[in-house]
C-alpha cells in the first residue's frame, strides 16, 4: 500500500484551531475530529465564552477545509479511537502541544489502539532556539536577532584558523 | 460505541449559546453566551490585519494600543510567525522591536512548559520573600466586592470580557498574592476559568513571575502606578482606604519584610 492509500484521520485540539495547523495541512482531505474533553471539563472550571470561542474556531476551519470535520463531547482517547475505527484509519495525525494533557491523551490512545499509527507533527516555532531556559532576558538575548529580522542568528562557531 | 454527544460544525452564532450550552451541560461555569470577541482564524486574521501597532509605545497604559491577539494565538487560530511577519511589515523602529519582544514571551513560555511539563503548576523556585500564602480565593475577590474600585473592576473585566490588559493582570495578581496573601495557583485558576487566552504556559508562568517563584523578585505596584497607567480611572473618585498608597520602599517593607 502506498502512502497515498493509507487511510488517515486528524485530531484537532484546542491549540490547533486553524486550517494552517501542521497536521490539518498535511491531511487536507482526511476526516478531522475535535472533542470537548468531558473528564477534563468536569475537573477544571472553564467559563462558557471560551468554549464558544473554541467552537467558533472549529466551525471556521470546518468551513475552510475540503475534508469533513466533526465535533463531539466525550473522553478524548475513546472518541479518537472510535473515530479512527469508523473511518478504517491506519493513521491518526495531530500537532503536538506541550501540555501534560496532550501526552496523557496520546498515551491513552496508543493503549486503546496499538495498531493505529499516531503521527505527531511539530508545532510552528517563532525561533529555532533549543537550549535550556531559565529567564526571559537570557532567552531574548539569544533569539533577538532571529525575531527582529526573521532570520536565524549566525552563532555557529567558525572552523579554521581565523 | 462511545457515549459521545455529537454537535453540528456549522451552528450560527444566534443558536450557539443554546445548542452548545445544552450539549455541554455541567461542563462549564457561568451563563452560556457568546465570547466578547469572535473565535476562529477568519476573525483572527481580520483582527491582525486591522491592527497597525500605531501608538504601541503607550502599551502600558490601559488605553494604549495593544494588539488583543492573544486569544487567537493561544488557540492556534493565528501563528506566532505570521503575527511577527505582520509586525515587521507594518510597524517601525522601537515600537516594532518592543512588540516583537513581547510576542517572544509567548514562545518563551511554551518552551518553558516543554522543558518543565506539569512542574509549572507548582512553585518552580522558592519565593524570594518569606511568603505565607493561603490556598483559597476569597469570596469578596471572586465576587468583585473587595471595596476597592480598581480591584473589583479587574475581576469584572475578566469575567465580562474574558480579557484583561497586561497591566490589569499584573496589578490583580500582585494584589491577590502580596496584599491578600493568596497562593498564586488560586489566581491562576480564576484566570484560566475566564480568560479567552487562558492556558497553562502563559498563565501559570506569569503568575509565578509575579509571585517570585519564577523570577528574581516579586512584582508589585503602588497607587501612583495604578493612577498613572489607568489615566486616573479609579483613583480620582476613590474613597476607599487604599492599600497601595505608599512609596515603593514603604510597600516593600510592609509586604516583604525586607527589601527582596
Amino acid at each position: 500500500m502506498t502512502a497515498a492509500q493509507v487511510r488517515r484521520v486528524v485530531w484537532v485540539h484546542g491549540d490547533s484551531l486553524s486550517v494552517t495547523d501542521p497536521a490539518l495541512s498535511a491531511c487536507p482531505d482526511a476526516p478531522a475530529l475535535f472533542v470537548f474533553d468531558r473528564p477534563f471539563l468536569q475537573a477544571v472550571p472553564v467559563a462558557f465564552p471560551r468554549l464558544a470561542f473554541m467552537y467558533q474556531g472549529v466551525r471556521d476551519l470546518a468551513a475552510h477545509r475540503p475534508g469533513p470535520t466533526e465535533l463531539r463531547v466525550g473522553a478524548v482517547p475513546d472518541e479518537l479511537a472510535a473515530f479512527a475505527a469508523a473511518h478504517h484509519a491506519a493513521e491518526l495525525h495531530v500537532t503536538r502541544n506541550f501540555t501534560p494533557d496532550f501526552a496523557r491523551i496520546v498515551d491513552g490512545l496508543r493503549a486503546a489502539r496499538p495498531d493505529l499509527r499516531v503521527v505527531i507533527h511539530e508545532p510552528e516555532r517563532l525561533t529555532s532556539f533549543d537550549g535550556p531556559l531559565r529567564r526571559f532576558f537570557g532567552f531574548w538575548k539569544k533569539v533577538e536577532r532571529e525575531v527582529l529580522h526573521g532570520e536565524p542568528a549566525p552563532d555557529f562557531p567558525r572552523r579554521g584558523h581565523r | 460505541m462511545t457515549d459521545a454527544l455529537r454537535l453540528p460544525p456549522d451552528l450560527p452564532d444566534d443558536q450557539l449559546p443554546r445548542v452548545l450550552g445544552e450539549a455541554l451541560t455541567g461542563l462549564y461555569t457561568g451563563e452560556p453566551r457568546l465570547p466578547a470577541r469572535a473565535g476562529g482564524r477568519t476573525a483572527g486574521l481580520a483582527a491582525l490585519h486591522a491592527w497597525t501597532g500605531e501608538g504601541y509605545a503607550g502599551r502600558n497604559f490601559l488605553g494604549g494600543n495593544v494588539s488583543r491577539l492573544s486569544m487567537y494565538l493561544r488557540h492556534g487560530m493565528l501563528g506566532l510567525r505570521e503575527v511577527a511577519a505582520h509586525a515587521r511589515a507594518v510597524m517601525r523602529g522601537r515600537e516594532r522591536d518592543e512588540f516583537l519582544r513581547q510576542l517572544t514571551w509567548a514562545e518563551f513560555y511554551r518552551l518553558v512548559l516543554r522543558q518543565e511539563g506539569a512542574r509549572v503548576l507548582g512553585n518552580l523556585e522558592d519565593p524570594k520573600y518569606p511568603a505565607r500564602w493561603t490556598g483559597t480565593l476569597p469570596d469578596d475577590v471572586r465576587g468583585a466586592r473587595t471595596g476597592l474600585p480598581c480591584a473589583d473592576a479587574w475581576v469584572t473585566h475578566l469575567i465580562r470580557d474574558g480579557w484583561l490588559h497586561n497591566h490589569e493582570r499584573l496589578w490583580f495578581a500582585a494584589y491577590l498574592v502580596h496584599w491578600r496573601g493568596v497562593d498564586w495557583r488560586a489566581g491562576y485558576a480564576l484566570f484560566r476559568e475566564h480568560l479567552l487566552d487562558g492556558d497553562i504556559a502563559n498563565n501559570a508562568l506569569s503568575w509565578q513571575w509575579v509571585a517570585s517563584t519564577f523570577s528574581n523578585k516579586p512584582y508589585f505596584m503602588n497607587q501612583e502606578n495604578i493612577d498613572r497607567f489607568s489615566g486616573g480611572r479609579w483613583c480620582r473618585t476613590c474613597r476607599a482606604a487604599c492599600p497601595f498608597r505608599a512609596s515603593y520602599g514603604e510597600l516593600e517593607t510592609q509586604l516583604f519584610g525586607t527589601q527582596p
